[in-house]
Formats: structure tokens, C-alpha cells, sequence
């Protein structure tokens, strides 16, 4: 494939959208981001939505469906946020600790469900249904299921999302992590070629279970980061999902997920989840200008036509080229 | 052996995961009695330090039926009646979880009167009728507790034997709260705001959004006055901002709690109003992000800690509250007619008591209320409550009481 034409597949999505979402913020008389309160949200939207792409991505794509992953993220923001106020009350740093703290614990969580799937050796999707009502009861135990707020209400965790400078950080960090990690180590090698022919990578000596406790742990990390950027985000963490309250979060990811994919065909899948993510906020932002047009509600009827019409797309590609190119004589 | 072992690890595992699943997807049970959905919080002494001939026999155990458990009011509430009440009294409080729905509540007094509760107070409020035909059926003795029924709900029902009463704000006194808040803002010469309409349909909260809308000297539908506006706004489920029409402009509404709820603060920030009015729970959930955004907010909840802090150093410049030991009329209620004195009016009917609020518009203001109803001493302490227990109690007495208050 030609650079240009890589340049123009990876681009074309997110710049398309941005052109059709500020002609309908202009003619409402706004841009998508109208000051600097918006850009700050945009980003913080934005680093929410391509991290939890990118974990439920890693697994997803090796044909494990994880119904955890919201569950992880708020049962890991939980411990992280009742941690660091029990060791600095509130004080400076508990932004900073509680984030570290909420990485291990949802590493920690991560790995106690990816044991559990290679223990078990029953479908993924059976055990991360159980795995979830689990964390969602110790969550509700922990909180007696309210809201947690004293713990994540400070100025340091405001202060966190106050500036896009931490989560434009965090965006970096998440990004050079994911393709060192899946695209130039020893282990990525073996990620991929387990995703792309698991009997042919496990006969050649690829050691199958290890790596997919692995992308269990890394996906409970990165589910952690979720979980406190939805902490200081929201000002509160919600004790009381239980029965499946905590899987909403993993659907908002579906859209981004495949638009992060087709983007990927024309560079790194990795950047694409990220320009996926980028077009998801924009579009956040775009609800904010309609916010009293368009409802919540209906905020989600859009976001699942729009993943219904890209999947069917998707599904016709072939046909559409078909249809669209100049017949050969 | 070493299968074998792994085998049966696998098992064990398999038996850890099922347990978790049956357990997790559960309530928490705390210290408690052994159903779902309900909690036993606390247990007094048995009237070692009291002289009531209630307080010295049995235990007295009441279910409190609750939506929110979250709240800065709810805490409040809570916290008298588990922290004082429970210490002061021989009674037994036993909380629901969070209610969600009508069909939430029906189980949960259900629970209760197998459990051999004899009182129900009701905090929550999907479908009231619901709740007193449950009790009724029960034989379970039923009150509502800051809050009323409609008026064809209370002519109703109020003949029905288990029905002891209501105590709280009426429609028209939580119209009339929202209504001040809303002339208040408007008479700062504030032209532009964002509204907070809490839980509606709760009638609560739609009495008083139509009261914010009416201070405010906006119409809804063309209508100005509490019926006509309220009636809307059940009938919408919530505001329609195509409706509202007057010289301050509503530029952005939201309402409920839920995963999009920043999004649609963040996009009613994004508005800048000059005020943000809410109709409840602001302080619980939005005073951070509002402080920061320095925009000024009001909210109708209760004189606790936090929203002291919100008032004296953050953006709150309003507060409609209730006092956390207003609920302490119909607990006396309550026990009451557990010990055989069912208190009924003059009309032989069960009682409807209509409580106040008190406002606050800065730091002093608001301490005076709080330092008056704080931890030992309510200002419906034992000793007021004693005057309201007792087999000779009359609704003329308690009336008295509680309208001095």
C-alpha cells in the first residue's frame, strides 16, 4: 500500500467526522469545542474511551468475550480511592497514588480472572459473567452500595481533570505501552500469532495460557486507569451496580473498537483506536452543543445506529467497491 | 496425581466462582437478618436507660423503606434514627437497600412483615398506594416520613386501619421552596441558568421544578400556576425547554443520575448559566464540578456537613433544607401505635402533618440551623419525643408540638 493511500485511510474517518460534526455544531451557532472547559473534557473523554478500547480489543480480538472489564474498573478505582485517602486523606497526591494504586489492583483483578478462565477451561464469556456478578458484589460489600464521594471528592483529584495536560499523558503513555508491547516484544509475537492461528502458534511451542493471563493482567491495568479517570471525571464512584450494572461501560466501546480496526488496515491498530476514540469525543461534544435537543436517551439511540450502519458497512465492503468501480471491458 | 490435583483444584475453583456468582449478585447482609434487600443497622440497649414501659418491653422493629442511600438528606436521616433514636429508644431499625421500583418496595415490606417487623416508615416514593394497600394487607402499621400523598392518594387512603399518618412537606410547601429559590435567583438579577430536576416523576421534585419555574417568572406551557405546571411536567416526565418561556432563560435542563450525567453537566456548564438551580441532591453530586466551574448553585436538601462546606467555602448560595430529625414526629407516630395508641384526627382519619423548610443563603445563617440539629442534640430529642409518646398522646398534642417546632 501506497503512504498516500495509508495517509488517507488512516485520516479520512476522523477528519470526515470532524467536518460534518462542526457544520452541525455551526449551524446551531457553536463549535464542537467552544472553550477551554470543553477541550478539557474532550481529551479526558477521549483517553476514557480508547483505553477501554484498547482492552477490551486485546482479548476480544483472541476470541475472548470479557463482560469484566467495567467491573474491574470500578471495583479497582474503589480500592485505589479508599487506599490512598486512608494513607493522605485527600491531601496532595492522592490523585497521583490513587492512580498507581487502582493500575495494581486492576492488574491484580485481571489476573485473578484470567486465572480463574485457564483454570476453569469453560468459555471465557461464561466466566467473565460470573467474575463480574463477583466483583460487582465485592464493590457493593465495600460501598454498602452507595456512592463513593469523600474519598474522591479533592482538590487534587479535580485538579487532575481540571487540565487535559494529565490525561494527554496518560493517551501517550497507554499508546507507547500498547504497541511496544503488542507490535515489538517477544510476547506481542506470540499475542499475534495466537490471534491469528491458535493451533498452528501453540504446536510451535508458543506457551498459550501464560500469554492470555498476561492479557488478562493488562487489561485489568488498563481497566484501572479507567476506573480513576471515571472517579475524578464523575466525582464519585457507584457502588451499587449490581447484576450486570457495571457492563454498559464495555458497550461503549464496540463502535470505536471497529472503527479503530478498519482505521488499522491502513497503519497501526493501536493509533487507530485512538483517532476512533478522538471521533467518539467529538461526538460527545457535539451531543454537549444539542444537549437540549438531543437526550440521553436518544444520545444512545445514535451511538448504536451509527455502529449498526459501520458494521454493515463493514459487512458489504467488497460489494460497495464492486458496485462503485469502473466495470473492467 | 498431579491430574488428579489439578482436577480437583479446577473443582473447587468451579465451586468458588458458582458461590460467588449466587452470593455476588445478591445484597449486602450485613449484620442482618437473613433475607436480601434488608439490613438490620442497629439494635439498642434494652431500655436499660430508659423508663418508657415501651422501652422496657420488647424491642420495637420498624422497616424504613428507602430510594436513595447516597444523599446528604438520606445520611442525615439515617443518622438520627441509628445514632440517636436507636440509642435513646427500645427499637430496632432495619433499611432497604436502594429501591428502584414499585415492585422493589412490595418485596420489601413483604420481607419485613415475615420478618415480623410491625412498623413500615416510608422514605421511598415509586407508588405510595402500592406500599399502604401492601401493608394493609399485612397488617403492618405504615407512615410516610418527609413527604405526603397527592390529595385523592390521602382522601383515599386515609381511613385504612394500618395507615398511621404522614409527616413531611406538602405539594404546595415544596412548590412554594422551589418557588422562593427561583424568585431569589431571579431578584439577584440572574438571567441565565441551568436546572437540576432531580428524580422526576417523584412528585416531590416535579412540585418543586414547577415551583423554580413559577419563581423564576417563566412560564411552562403557557401556564403559571402550581397545577397547571406540575401537571405538565408529570406528564413530559421531566422539563421541555421548548415549553419555557419568561424573561430568564433556562439554557439547560438535566435530571436522574446515571452514566451520562456528566456528560449532560458538562454540557450545561458548557452553557455558562450564571446560577445552577437545583431541585435536590446537587451538593451530593455535582458541588465539586460546579465549585470548579465557579458557577453559583442552590439546592432543597438538609443542613448536614457537606453542604456546609458547600455553602461557606464553595459556590452553594442557597439552601432549602430540611432538619435531619424532622422524620422524629413520625417515629413517635409510629411507636405509638404499636403500643396500642393509634393516633388518628379529628375526623377519625389518619394524621397529615405538613413540615416546613428553613433557608440558608450563607455560612451563619446555616450554622444556626445545624448547630441546633446536630448528633446529641436534635432538636427533636428525646425529651420532645417523649411528650409525643404515650397512651394518652392526642392529635391536638402532637399537632401542637410539631407546628411549634
Amino acid at each position: 500500500m501506497s503512504t498516500s493511500k495509508r495517509i488517507v485511510g488512516t485520516l479520512a474517518i476522523p477528519v470526515i467526522a470532524s467536518i460534518i460534526l462542526e457544520a452541525l455544531c455551526l449551524s446551531h451557532g457553536q463549535n464542537i469545542i467552544t472553550n477551554a472547559k470543553s477541550f478539557d473534557n474532550f481529551v479526558v473523554y477521549a483517553a476514557i474511551v480508547m483505553i477501554t478500547t484498547i482492552a477490551l480489543s486485546i482479548n476480544l480480538n483472541s476470541g475472548r468475550f470479557d463482560f469484566s472489564l467495567g467491573s474491574m474498573a470500578a471495583l479497582s478505582a474503589v480500592i485505589g480511592a479508599k487506599v490512598s485517602y486512608a494513607i493522605l486523606g485527600g491531601g496532595a497526591g492522592s490523585a497521583a497514588l490513587m492512580l498507581v494504586l487502582t493500575i495494581v489492583a486492576g492488574a491484580i483483578l485481571g489476573l485473578l480472572s484470567g486465572s480463574l478462565y485457564v483454570l476453569l477451561r469453560i468459555p471465557p464469556i461464561i466466566t467473565s459473567l460470573g467474575v463480574t456478578l463477583i466483583y460487582e458484589g465485592i464493590l457493593y460489600t465495600l460501598t454498602s452500595g452507595k456512592y463513593l464521594m469523600t474519598e474522591v471528592q479533592n482538590a487534587s483529584m479535580s485538579g487532575f481533570v481540571g487540565t487535559s495536560v494529565y490525561a494527554f499523558l496518560i493517551i501517550l503513555a497507554v499508546l507507547a505501552f500498547s504497541i511496544l508491547l503488542f507490535d515489538h516484544t517477544k510476547f506481542g509475537f506470540d499475542y499475534n500469532a495466537l490471534k491469528n492461528g491458535q493451533k498452528v502458534a501453540v504446536n510451535t511451542g508458543i506457551k498459550e495460557v501464560g500469554n492470555a493471563v498476561i492479557c488478562y493482567m493488562i487489561c485489568g491495568g488498563l481497566m484501572g486507569i479507567v476506573g480513576f479517570l471515571n472517579a475524578a471525571r464523575n466525582t464519585n464512584i457507584n457502588g451499587g451496580q449490581l447484576n450486570f450494572g457495571s457492563i454498559a461501560i464495555m458497550f461503549t466501546a464496540f463502535l470505536p473498537m471497529f472503527i479503530g480496526s478498519y482505521i488499522g488496515r491502513f497503519s497501526n491498530e493501536k493509533l487507530g483506536f485512538l483517532l476512533a476514540a478522538v471521533v467518539m469525543s467529538l461526538l460527545n461534544s457535539t451531543f454537549a452543543v444539542f444537549s437540549n435537543e438531543v437526550t440521553a436517551s436518544m444520545q444512545s439511540i445514535i451511538n448504536a445506529v451509527l455502529l449498526v450502519v459501520f458494521l454493515i458497512y463493514l459487512n458489504n465492503e467488497n460489494l460497495l467497491v464492486r458496485i462503485l468501480s469502473p466495470r473492467k471491458k | 496425581m498431579k491430574k488428579k490435583l489439578t482436577g480437583l483444584l479446577r473443582i473447587a475453583v468451579a465451586g468458588v466462582l458458582t458461590f460467588g456468582m449466587l452470593t455476588g449478585c445478591g445484597s449486602d447482609t450485613g449484620t442482618t437478618t437473613s433475607d436480601e434487600g434488608t439490613k438490620t443497622e442497629a439494635a439498642a440497649d434494652a431500655g436499660a436507660e430508659t423508663e418508657d414501659t415501651a422501652e422496657a418491653g420488647k424491642t420495637v422493629k420498624i422497616g424504613v423503606l428507602v430510594a436513595d442511600v447516597s444523599g446528604e438528606e438520606a445520611l442525615g436521616f439515617r443518622s438520627y434514627y441509628e445514632n440517636y433514636i436507636a440509642e435513646n429508644y427500645n427499637v430496632e431499625f432495619a433499611y432497604t437497600d436502594a429501591l428502584a421500583s414499585a415492585e422493589d418496595e412490595k418485596a420489601a415490606i413483604e420481607k419485613f412483615a415475615a420478618q415480623g417487623y410491625e412498623a413500615i416508615i416510608s422514605l421511598s416514593s415509586a407508588d405510595r398506594a402500592m406500599q399502604i394497600e401492601t401493608c394493609e394487607a399485612l397488617g403492618v402499621y405504615y407512615a410516610i416520613a418527609s413527604g405526603v400523598l397527592d390529595e385523592s392518594q390521602y382522601e383515599t387512603y386515609k381511613g385504612y386501619e394500618y395507615f398511621v399518618g404522614q409527616v413531611g412537606p406538602s405539594n404546595q410547601t415544596e412548590f412554594e421552596a422551589g418557588q422562593e429559590m427561583g424568585a431569589y435567583f431571579k431578584e439577584q438579577g440572574i438571567k441565565k441558568v441551568a436546572l437540576y430536576g432531580a428524580f422526576i416523576p417523584n412528585p416531590m421534585h416535579v412540585y418543586r421544578t414547577a415551583g423554580v419555574i413559577a419563581g423564576l417568572g417563566d412560564t411552562y406551557g403557557g401556564a403559571s400556576d402550581m397545577d397547571a405546571i406540575a401537571g405538565q411536567i408529570f406528564g413530559d416526565q421531566g422539563v421541555d425547554l421548548a415549553k419555557v418561556a419568561g424573561d430568564v432563560e433556562i439554557a439547560a435542563y438535566l435530571q436522574g443520575y446515571g452514566d451520562t450525567t456528566t456528560d449532560e453537566l458538562n454540557a450545561a456548564i458548557q452553557k455558562a448559566p450564571e446560577a445552577f438551580l437545583s431541585v435536590g441532591m446537587a451538593t451530593t453530586f455535582f458541588a465539586q464540578s460546579l465549585n470548579e466551574a465557579g458557577i453559583a448553585f442552590s439546592d432543597i436538601d438538609s443542613f448536614t456537613e457537606m453542604n456546609g462546606a458547600a455553602i461557606k467555602e464553595g459556590k452553594l448560595t442557597y439552601l432549602a433544607g430540611k432538619y435531619s430529625s424532622s422524620i422524629g414526629p413520625v417515629f413517635a407516630l409510629v411507636m405509638n401505635a404499636v403500643n396500642g395508641n393509634v393516633i388518628r384526627d379529628a375526623e377519625g382519619n389518619a394524621v397529615s402533618f405538613s413540615q416546613g423548610y428553613l433557608v440558608a443563603t450563607d455560612g451563619e445563617t446555616f450554622d444556626q440551623y445545624y448547630v441546633s440539629d446536630n448528633g446529641d442534640s436534635p432538636i427533636y430529642n428525646k425529651a420532645t419525643l417523649d411528650g409525643m409518646i404515650g397512651d394518652d398522646i392526642t392529635y391536638d398534642f402532637v399537632k401542637s408540638l410539631i407546628e411549634s417546632e
